[in-house]
């Protein structure tokens, strides 16, 4: 103790004052930039939320603060535009779908490309790799049109499952691989010598120490796939078939049944799920990041 | 000799079953991931590049099977199109303005993030930051188009009803006017990009030794050359990761050109990969095979400047 205290006296003697006078202001400029910086990332999304709020005289002459507050544009946006009920369905269904698949394949895929003796390793991460930099849902999507039509899955909320898997799949795979390199080799080998087959071992021992990286895996495709427009919108249609962001996007908002209320409402319906998912995980997510993910 | 052929030989079959028993234990792990991206990624690629050798319009032709193989005319059509280079210029354009602030901009914050000593404070900091990353792309774009709307905008309310700056006569168009028009999306992307690439240059500054700063000081190196001699330096590898992923998002976006800017082909948002739906989805006769061609040059044009990154940076490395 008493050394601890006199190291302490030490430092603050050999302080030199200039150093004192940076941090005086060095802090204030600091947190300043950043609660700018973190105000400017609320504001828009606290302006749609009020705006869903707000009685229609308040909404239409743009008052920030509203006189009246209304909160029953939920309920009218779900009355009145009779197809959201089922675009909110239709989104659920792709991207649960698209969740569960990507991220099973993702890390199946991550596990064999790290932790076993597969042949042709270096060509599957090669193509992987060179898959980041080539705009395949661009130039692609003329023949992912065809391949659906082929399968008769234009128009589908279903068929939309199957392009989906492609999001993310590359980015996933990535992931899981940057977050099993993390694992040492030796544990996976200890309980092959035990006699344990691979599958095994992915399940019972690998499983439990990669869940931070699935849950970084699981909220990418969520994101990926939930908010997914442009496959969405070439291939499919109907209104009752779309996505919610499909419909949300062709909307035209501010007229009859889109009402900005009820615009806005819809749209807080819409982002909110995978803030409160967010909101659940983000301790995962954050160690899932730091483990590996990033370096993928 | 005999004997000694026979050592040989074993081990050579030995190793050859070896292999095939390692293809069969290793490789159904990867090939439900091969099936999809093999099926809808790789494929329809290349799909579209046999595609872009025929004169393949939907309206016109069952398949592209039955369309007319037309060798590169599509090609030279598209070298001739203004629509085409425009395109390409308009798209270079963009990531031309976007690219420093999505590589620099986050890489401020995380060095001020990194700083902040207070646990608590700094994983909020970091929190708040990723909230627009947890929402979707086309959802951000949907947002920002209201932001930047002139009748029911925030920004404008700002700026004509509380400020004062402009009159309603005046006032910025942020979306339709040309000149504003990349600025607008490229200050959506930041703000929506911020907070996730900040994450990157946050892991890179957690592997840089404290006790490089501490001896730095001690040396009496002012901060600005600590920052560019250690904190620069070792997030440099990241920054260079990044632009070459960006660079390849940025020529490549549709979503944000689509909704934020239609189909006006007089507007910069415009570009190839926008002019190459528009001429396989909606116009005339659907001509797919010439917009295949499109989507081809934007790609190889894309390709080429990765590949010259890439070359650029491990030159300097």
């Amino acid at each position: 103790m008493a050394v601890r205290a006199e190291t302490r006296q030490v430092r603050a003697v050999r302080r030199p004052a200039p150093q004192r006078r940076r941090l005086a202001w060095g802090p204030v400029v600091k947190h300043g930039v950043l609660l700018c910086a973190c105000g400017v990332i609320l504001f828009p999304l606290f302006w749609v939320l009020l705006l869903s709020i707000k009685s229609l005289p308040d909404a239409y002459t743009n008052r920030i603060w509203p006189h009246h507050f209304d909160f029953g544009s939920y309920h009218r946006a779900l009355t009145t535009i009779d197809t959201l009920p089922q675009n909110f369905r239709n989104s659920i269904i792709v991207t649960l779908a698209t969740m569960l698949i990507t991220t099973t394949i993702a890390v199946l895929a991550g596990y064999a490309l790290v932790h076993l003796p597969m042949p042709g390793k270096g060509l599957v991460l090669a193509i992987l790799v060179t898959s980041l930099f080539v705009p395949s849902r661009v130039t692609g999507l003329i023949s992912i049109w065809e391949i659906q039509d082929r399968l008769g899955l234009i128009n589908s909320t279903w068929g939309l499952i199957l392009p989906y898997q492609t999001l993310a799949l590359a980015v996933s795979v990535f992931i899981m691989r940057g977050v099993f390199e993390t694992i040492p080799k030796e544990l996976p080998e200890s309980a092959r010598v035990d006699g344990a087959s691979s599958f095994m071992i992915l399940r019972r021992i690998m499983l439990p120490l990669v869940r931070n990286g699935v849950i970084v895996v699981l909220m990418t495709n969520f994101i990926a796939a939930w908010g997914e427009w442009l496959l969405a919108n070439t291939l499919t249609n109907d209104q009752d078939k779309r996505t919610l962001t499909v419909v949300m996007a062709s909307a035209d908002a501010g007229f009859g049944q889109w009402v900005w209320p009820n615009i806005a409402a819809m749209y807080v319906v819409a982002i909110v799920p995978g803030l409160i998912a967010f909101a659940f995980v983000q301790r995962w997510y954050m160690r899932g990041l730091q483990e590996g993910a990033l370096k993928g | 000799m005999a004997s000694r052929v026979a050592t040989v030989r074993p081990p050579a079959v030995h190793t050859v079953r070896l292999t095939t028993t390692r293809f069969a234990r290793t490789w159904p792990y990867v090939v439900p991931a091969l099936f999809f991206f093999v099926g809808w990624q790789l494929w329809p690629i290349f799909r579209a590049l046999w595609i872009s050798f025929t004169d393949f319009s939907f309206l016109l032709d069952a398949s592209p099977g039955s369309a007319k193989w037309v060798w590169f005319d599509n090609y030279v059509t598209a070298f001739h199109d203004p629509l085409v280079r425009e395109g390409l210029m308009r798209a270079a354009i963009f990531t031309a303005i976007f690219l420093p602030g999505m590589v620099f901009l986050p890489m401020v914050t995380a060095v001020l993030v990194d700083r902040v000593q207070n646990r608590r404070l700094a994983s909020a900091y970091r929190l708040i930051l990723l909230i627009p990353a947890m929402i979707p792309g086309p959802l951000i774009f949907v947002l920002w188009i209201w932001m930047y709307s002139n009748g029911i905008g925030p920004i404008n309310y700002f700026l004509v009803n509380l400020l004062h700056i402009y009159d309603v006569t005046n006032q910025p168009t942020w979306l339709g006017s040309t000149d504003l028009t990349f600025l607008s999306i490229a200050l959506m992307e930041w703000w929506w990009g911020l907070g996730f690439h900040t994450m990157f240059y946050l892991a890179g500054l957690a592997t840089i030794p404290k006790e490089l700063y501490e001896s730095a000081r001690v040396d009496g190196a002012s901060e600005w050359r600590i920052f560019w001699k250690i904190t620069f330096a070792r997030l440099r590898p990241i920054l260079l990761v990044l632009v070459v992923l960006r660079f390849g998002t940025a020529f490549a976006l549709i979503d944000e050109y689509i909704l934020l800017g239609g189909f006006n082909r007089d507007r910069p948002t415009y570009t190839w990969t926008v002019y190459m739906w528009d001429t396989a989805f909606q116009v005339g006769d659907q001509n797919r095979g010439y917009a295949a061609a499109v989507g081809w040059i934007g790609t190889l044009g894309m390709l080429a400047v990765v590949l010259w990154l890439f070359y650029l940076f491990r030159n300097r490395d």
